[in-house]
């Protein structure tokens, strides 16, 4: 990181993209080797597409303006439709092409393990098909963005990238490649191709953000994951209450993991002078599950909303279901059943996009039916508030709002934590019939992996997360308080932060951290 | 604008369309699903269709932008 650091402020400012397209490449070779050519596939097919529809674009604008005076409005809308209808066949190639590689890495033994009876049953054995397939670092991540372009072309958002390489550095950018932010090539791509000059309070931010992050990482999640994997190795050995404990601590382990790594890309990205969009916004002092999911993964949510939600619920078959739904259901339901079904349809891609197995799948579901429970019974709560006679802004309906969300979040987090759906049922069922409490109090926390000692440690952090998310909610901006207190005071505050990862960091052999949870997605 | 100001209320009563000061998309007061269902109400009152292609935040941050959004697409028809 230091040498990429040097070399990028050392050569032209012109030539500075080249230097972290290059670091890009090497990360990722260095990673993941020959797949390293699965990115750069990708990149050329969203490449050519991109250009291909910008010249659809084009070329249509083109024949309107010149043939203005001989064509009526009836003329212009069937020659925009006829364009229209050329070009979806490009994005639908575009699209074809780029989720069939990730669908093939990602999907094709769990397709086949799925369809398994149906291959018996025609004399196949599933087994002679399987491969053992490596998945691509960050694949999950840079299809999306791929998606979002050649989609943003379609539309006529903005221009083509013409620049192979420049745009080849838009999709390998190092820090966001393993685990995101999904960033837009409008909001990233200028930022990466200007050569940045070098910045001292740029370089101070982004090692606060960089220290920070590490602790979230190495002394929040990788802590609570020696816990997890304790636990949820062996469910059955404990109580409800341990289980629902247990899965609580691990939605904060894996907010420490995703958040830490996403302070982390921006820190290394806020060195170079680029800014990484957010990703998280305190998401557990969310009051419901839909303002969670606005809070929590931003850039996901953003794009299940722009390339799935709105053209679905938008789309003339989806007009058509809500006026028919709205004959049979009446007014109220009708006008709800296009969004409702999008969204269900958005939480189930949510889910099996973050992994090939069913237990994701259930993990969106859940997510679905709680957002259109509690949409569909807003009328039932709100007598209820009134019979009860509950004052909606007061501090403490907040709070308990808060809490809802956060419970209703970390029992859903069974799904992708179990080691399959049926795993997941019996831990939600064990937390009902068998709470078993005592085993908060018995000593039995003390014998899943951490010591009274980590516990502290576990809890100070939980603690300094918490503050801190306050802190920002408030809108107090942290990094420039610190920096600017006194000499004594800032380097005090930075080598405890540096100290406290290196005290109190988990690490495996030669000191190596934990890989990232959404790695592997 | 009456017409735009009445289909906003009964969408979102809690808000106050008239007077707003805040950018509606912007600024996370609209969110998804409002979007979606004054879409609805809008393309049926003033018989325009809003595609996803408009769906910019710029489009609908205030009620004069949607206004606006609405002339410009009857004038295309």
């Amino acid at each position: 990181m230091a040498a990429v650091c040097a070399v990028y402020f050392i050569v032209p400012i012109k030539c500075r993209w080249a230097v972290l397209l290059a670091a890009s490449y090497l990360f990722y070779w260095w990673n993941s080797a020959y797949l390293a050519f699965v990115l750069a596939g990708m990149t050329a097919i969203t490449w050519l597409i991109g250009l291909w529809l910008e010249r659809k674009n084009q070329k249509s604008a083109e024949y309107i303006k010149l043939h203005k005076e001989e064509m009526d409005a009836s003329a212009r809308k069937s020659y925009k439709l006829s364009v229209t209808k050329r070009k979806k066949w490009i994005l639908f190639l575009g699209i074809l092409l780029d989720l069939g590689v990730l669908l093939f890495f990602k999907y094709y033994n769990f397709f086949l393990e799925n369809t398994s009876p149906l291959l018996a049953y025609l004399g196949i054995d599933p087994d002679a098909f399987k491969l053992d397939l490596l998945l691509p670092l960050g694949i999950s991540f840079y299809t999306l963005q791929a998606i979002a372009y050649m989609v943003d072309m379609y539309r006529g958002k903005y221009k083509a990238d013409h620049h192979f390489f420049k745009f080849a550095l838009f999709m390998s950018f190092f820090p966001q490649i393993v685990q995101g932010p999904i960033a837009r090539h409008n909001a990233l791509a200028e930022q990466l191709q200007t050569g940045h000059a070098f910045d001292f309070t740029r370089l101070k931010y982004g090692c606060q953000l960089i220290l920070w992050g590490f602790m979230k990482k190495l002394i929040l999640a990788d802590r609570i994951g020696i816990l997890s994997d304790t636990v949820f190795g062996s469910y059955k050995d404990y109580g409800g209450m341990v289980l629902l404990f247990s899965v609580i601590l691990y939605g904060l382990q894996v907010y420490g993991d995703f958040s830490g790594g996403m302070d982390i890309a921006r820190g290394v990205s806020q060195i170079f002078g680029i800014e990484l969009e957010l990703n998280f916004r305190q998401p557990y002092f969310a009051k419901s599950i839909e303002e969670f999911w606005r809070r929590w993964h931003i850039t996901l949510g953003a794009w299940m909303r722009d390339y799935i939600f709105y053209p679905l619920s938008l789309s003339k078959r989806f007009g058509a279901l809500g006026r028919g739904a709205r004959k049979i259901f009446g007014n109220y339901i009708g006008k709800k059943l296009p969004s409702f079904l999008a969204m269900f349809i958005v939480y189930f891609l949510v889910g099996f996009w973050h992994g090939s197995s069913w237990k994701y799948v259930a993990y969106g579901i859940w997510n679905g039916v709680i957002i259109t429970a509690g949409i569909l019974l807003e009328p039932v709560y709100q007598k209820g508030l009134a019979l009860f006679r509950v004052k909606e802004k007061s501090y403490g309906w907040s709070l308990f709002q808060m809490f809802r969300t956060f419970l209703l979040c970390s029992v859903g987090r069974f799904f992708p934590r179990a080691a399959s759906c049926t795993a997941a049922i019996v831990m939600m069922k064990q937390v009902c019939l068998s709470p078993q409490p005592w085993q908060l109090v018995d000593g039995t926390l003390l014998t899943l992996g951490l010591d009274g000692k980590d516990m502290a440690v576990l809890f100070g952090m939980v603690v300094l997360v918490l503050l801190v998310d306050i802190a920002h909610e408030r809108g107090i901006r942290i990094r420039e308080t610190v920096a600017s207190q006194g000499l004594v005071c800032r380097w005090l505050v930075y080598w405890t932060a540096f100290y406290l990862i290196v005290i109190f960091g988990i690490y495996g052999p030669a000191y190596s951290s934990a890989a990232f949870i959404y790695q592997q997605f | 604008m009456e017409k735009l100001y009445k289909i906003l209320e009964g969408i979102r009563s809690d808000i106050d369309f008239r007077n707003n000061t805040v950018k509606l998309i912007d600024d996370g007061v609209l969110d998804s699903f409002d979007i979606i269902a004054i879409i609805g109400e809008l393309n049926e009152a003033f018989e325009v269709e809003i595609s996803v292609e408009e769906l910019l935040p710029e489009n609908f941050n205030s009620p004069e932008a949607m206004m606006d959004l609405i002339h410009k697409l009857q004038e295309e028809v």
